[in-house]
């Protein structure tokens, strides 16, 4: 009976190791492991052997049973390799579409700049853009029927209640803000604003800008240079320079205009004479608007001068999104164009 | 302002290139916009902020490059006219003293008006002006060189002999030296004579008493116009001139009379002529003033150290007087052209500017602990924005303000609309109380630039008029679909639905944690009545979804189908559930079993699954319809229903004997209830 077994693992092995392919080793499976395989039947035929040989030729059943278990999937392993080999797909075709929608460009600006200045430790704080003259002009120093005006030409509302606009910046809000907080504070103000000028290539009556102003009792010119350089670096590169240029804007003084060297001049080094198209050969882009708080701001709020002094500055998101991504028309904003929408 | 290399040069010595110089002025203020060569000379374009009136004229702008470079002022001797005769043969009366504080006139008589020589048409080119004669050229040169607008008036042609500075009356005409016919009322300046207007006071002379080739005497006027009335006058006339520019932001009232001392100078030199006495009527000279600095304030405002020797030198440069002077602080008397300069801030910053921005160090300012950065409609409008940028929208970005005809095509109308009143365009009349006109302008401005397959959605405000007239700010969401929901392929195409706009719905407010919401039939002016849901969320509608009308669609132009919704983005900010708690996995698996009914085509899958989950209670943890069909296969006005229900006993393993009473329960309420039967 064991001698049987034994030549019956041998003949199996060989006859695994034979096959040549799939359906012949499913053939040597059933007939060795089934259920009226050769195997299964030699399992019955142990009652027909001494009680002392039966327990020894159980277990050897079992391990020849295991034996060629393996062998078969070892074996049934290899040759299903080959199989797919037969049934080779096209794998050139296009995987299954899993298309993400994309985020506004304006979205992602204003995300960047604020991500930037939130890690310094501002805050971020947001205004109504319904605004009262108050707020968006007298708050700020801007006199009425000043020349200084001339750059905030505002939409007004028919309104029952008050002379009401749409605010033509985001500054109000220093000021709103400044009358419910104490300093110190360190704030970013995002927001949509609104001036009623002829729609070109540059220009839009509808814009973004995002506004800071830190406030407490020792800061700087040179915090303010010091911020900024962090926040110009960030982003638009390592290699960023920054210049400050004197300027003039009623509700900060020393007022500055700020410059960052031109990224693109930098990138292509192949210009050879010709104009970068970027700054038009200046090497500079202006980026921003900045400055001290204007003492008469803070006594409009009931700050003291004496003790608080502070920073702010201004942005247009929208240059920094042109600058940015290269776009040379900002009426593609709001156009939505998906061909555009889709390219950030 | 544009000003010339050499007319500059002839004030100030300067041993720069014009680049250089350029580079200096703009890093000191003076913006050079751009800097153009002129056969031998320069033209720089400069950008003068409206503070600094002084810079209207090249000897402001010398001065400013004397400072800059540290070399010497050569202003023009101006010579105090002597008077030959003093009869003068006019007369001024200043009416309105508050709009024109100081007046001065001149009269000079037989002069010859003729072509000016070469060097006087060469320098008005070179500021871009045209040469007309003698003496109008001689105010002009006088404006750009002192920065004082002057004007001559061809006195025979002024009525009386009489100037008066009086307001404007009602109905009065002029006609301007541009040949335009101007109307007048109240609260313009005017210069008239015994009978008319023949000047808009600081904007523009009138054609009448122009100066020509035929002129024998003139009247020459130089004078201060207060600059609200003229910067009123301006705009409503719609003129802006060389001279109303510089009334509008101050011209020096101080130096007026030498103003008009050198001009008439110019006028005995090129015209010849008798010059009179000066009748100057009105404030000679404004009260001193002066600014007190502390050089610690100086530097803690700035960040740095300048040595006080330093700062006083700065402040003498630029024509200050310092006066006292102590080891902390500084008096410096202000120069009369300097309107700008009050109080210690304005030394501060221009100190800070002729020592260079540019030495000032970068430090970083110590930082304040603020425990909330972002607030949350901030966070949470980004959460949105991800979310469903994530299930492939795109983010669009519309007009706050748009044309009523938009929002009566999606049947809004604009009754609580907040109307602008001076829009540019009417595209501009109101402002949106919803984001639906934007988000269909999006869908067909891509249609038609056969941008196919449109998953779009907005986050932005809109704006109500309140019924007690004021005005109130929401964040709203929209979303809009057209053309095919999914395509490739694999599975083939699918167009959009109802379904994917309520599907996106369903899954962004899982996202925000946002449970207790339901959807209910709902009517829209611009949805299809049967195909349009509100959602509910604690008794209250936040947000409303369907298909767009064809009617509206029409309207838009638009010939797919659209599906939009609009949520109150403030509504899910304060439902929004960010934080997440863990509740432990079931130790015991659960069971599935389907059922599958026959029903009413009318019944409403919501109440059918209500009636599931009562009866299948405390078993039943969940139950979802995996398959709805109408067809063939079962009668007409019915439809076939298979749930998966799926139940389980956090305690222990469920056996079939569990099961299927409660599965018995089930079937017994839906066909109780519904009359639905098993299929």
């Amino acid at each position: 009976m064991k001698e049987l077994i034994q030549r019956l693992e041998q003949e199996a092995l060989r006859e695994i190791r034979a096959a040549a392919g799939g359906e012949m080793l499913e053939a040597a499976r059933t007939k060795y492991l089934g259920r009226k395989g050769l195997l299964t039947e030699a399992f019955k035929k142990i009652g027909e052997a001494s009680a002392e040989e039966r327990p020894a030729l159980g277990s050897l059943i079992n391990e020849v049973k295991g034996r060629l278990g393996a062998a078969l999937d070892e074996r049934t392993r290899a040759a299903s390799g080959g199989e797919e080999k037969a049934e080779k797909i096209d794998i050139t075709l296009p995987g299954a579409p899993f298309r993400r929608g994309r985020i506004h460009p304006i979205t992602k600006t204003v995300r960047d700049i604020s991500d930037c200045f939130v890690s310094l430790g501002f805050m971020v704080v947001e205004g109504p853009e319904i605004e009262t003259e108050h707020y968006n002009f007298e708050a700020l120093n801007i006199p009425l029927e000043h020349p200084s005006r001339d750059a905030f030409d505002t939409f007004y509302l028919n309104s029952r209640s008050g002379t009401q606009l749409l605010r033509s910046h985001t500054s109000p809000v220093q000021a709103r803000f400044m009358e419910k907080h104490k300093p110190p504070f360190a704030i970013i103000v995002p927001g949509r604003v609104f001036r009623p000028d002829a729609t070109d290539a540059t220009h839009s009556f509808m814009f973004h800008q995002v506004e800071g102003l830190v406030v407490g009792d020792r800061v700087t010119f040179a915090d303010l240079k010091g911020v900024l350089a962090i926040f110009a670096r960030q982003m638009f590169g390592v290699q960023t320079r920054m210049r400050f240029r004197p300027s003039f804007f009623p509700f900060t003084e020393p007022s500055a205009e700020v410059d960052i060297s031109c990224f693109a001049c930098a990138r292509q080094k192949h210009l050879e004479g010709r104009r970068c198209s970027i700054c038009g050969g200046k090497g500079w882009l202006e980026i921003l608007g900045a400055g001290m708080v204007n003492p008469k701001v803070f006594k409009g709020v009931g700050y003291d001068p004496e003790k608080v002094t502070g920073f702010a500055f201004g942005m247009g998101v929208e240059r920094i999104a042109m600058l940015k991504y290269g776009i040379s028309d900002i009426r593609l904003f709001c156009e939505n164009d998906i061909r555009f929408l889709r390219q950030f | 302002m544009r000003v010339s290399y050499n007319w500059l040069k002839e004030y100030v010595d300067i041993r720069l290139a014009p680049e250089k110089l350029a580079e200096l002025l703009t890093m000191s203020g003076l913006t050079v916009e751009s800097l153009q060569p002129l056969g031998a000379d320069h033209i720089f374009e400069i950008e003068v902020t409206s503070n600094r009136p002084d810079w209207l004229s090249v000897i402001g702008i010398a001065r400013e490059v004397a400072a800059i470079c540290g070399s010497r002022l050569k202003l023009p001797a101006i010579v105090p006219v002597r008077s030959q005769d003093a009869k003068g043969g006019a007369r001024i009366i200043v009416d309105d003293r508050k709009l024109c504080p100081r007046y001065t006139g001149r009269v000079i008589r037989n002069v010859k008006i003729g072509e000016s020589p070469h060097w006087l048409k060469a320098k008005l080119e070179a500021m871009g002006l045209r040469p007309v004669n003698n003496a109008v050229d001689i105010t002009n040169f006088c404006l750009f060189e002192t920065g004082e607008p002057m004007h001559v008036f061809d006195l025979d042609k002024v009525a009386g002999g009489t100037i008066i500075v009086r307001r404007a009356k009602k109905g009065e005409k002029i006609f301007t030296i541009d040949g335009v016919e101007r109307a007048l009322d109240d609260p313009a300046l005017v210069i008239a004579d015994r009978e008319k207007p023949i000047a808009i006071a600081g904007v523009m002379g009138g054609a009448d008493t122009e100066v020509t080739a035929s002129t024998k005497n003139i009247l020459l006027e130089a004078a201060y116009f207060d600059p609200v009335s003229v910067r009123r006058t301006s705009r409503k006339l719609g003129i802006s001139t060389e001279s109303s520019y510089r009334f509008e932001r101050k011209v020096d009232l101080d130096s007026i009379a030498s103003s008009s001392d050198r001009a008439t100078a110019l006028i005995a030199e090129l015209c010849g002529g008798a010059a009179g006495e000066l009748f100057d009527v009105g404030e000679k000279a404004r009260p001193e003033k002066t600014a007190h600095l502390r050089y610690e304030r100086l530097n803690s405002l700035l960040g740095l150290h300048i040595e006080p020797p330093k700062a006083a030198a700065i402040l003498r440069s630029l024509g200050l007087e310092t006066k006292g002077s102590s080891r902390d602080a500084i008096t410096a008397k202000i120069p009369s052209f300097r309107y700008d300069l009050d109080a210690e801030t304005d030394l501060i910053e221009e100190i800070s500017r002729i020592y260079g921005y540019d030495r000032i160090p970068q430090t970083i300012p110590v930082v304040v602990e603020q425990p909330i950065r972002v607030p949350s409609s901030i966070v949470i409008g980004d959460k949105i924005r991800d979310i469903l940028a994530g299930f492939g929208l795109d983010e669009i970005m519309t007009y706050s303000l748009l044309g009523r005809r938009s929002l009566e095509a999606a049947g809004v109308g604009t009754g609580d609309a907040v109307e602008i009143k001076n829009p540019l365009s009417n595209e501009q009349e109101v402002m949106r109380q919803t984001l639906i006109p934007g988000m269909l302008n999006a869908v067909r401005w891509n249609i038609n630039r056969k941008n196919k397959d449109l998953k779009l959605f907005e986050l932005g405000k809109v704006y109500i008029k309140r019924h007690d007239g004021g005005f109130n700010e929401h964040i709203s969401l929209s979303i809009g679909l057209a053309g095919q929901a999914s395509a490739g392929w694999l599975e083939g195409a699918r167009q959009e639905s109802f379904f994917d706009v309520k599907g996106i719905a369903e899954s962004l407010l899982a996202e925000l944690g946002i449970s207790d919401v339901s959807f209910r039939p709902a009517q829209s002016p611009f949805l299809s009545a049967g195909a349009a849901a509100s959602l509910e969320s604690e008794g209250k509608t936040i947000g409303i979804l369907g298909q767009v009308k064809a009617s509206v669609l029409s309207e838009f132009d638009i010939k797919e189908k659209v599906y939009v919704l609009e949520l109150s983005a403030d509504e899910l900010f304060s439902r929004a559930r960010l934080e997440k708690t863990f509740s432990e996995i079931p130790r015991y698996p659960s069971v599935v079993r389907d059922i599958s009914l026959i029903a009413d085509a009318a019944a409403h899958n919501e109440d059918l699954l209500s009636a599931v989950r009562a009866a299948g209670s405390p078993l039943l943890k969940e139950a979802q319809l995996i398959d709805r069909y109408i067809g063939s296969q079962i009668p007409d006005g019915k439809v076939s229903l298979t749930y998966r229900i799926e139940y389980q006993d956090p305690t222990r393993t469920l056996e079939d004997k569990d099961i299927t009473p409660v599965h018995a329960r089930i079937l017994q309420e839906l066909e109780r209830r519904f009359g639905a039967k098993l299929r």
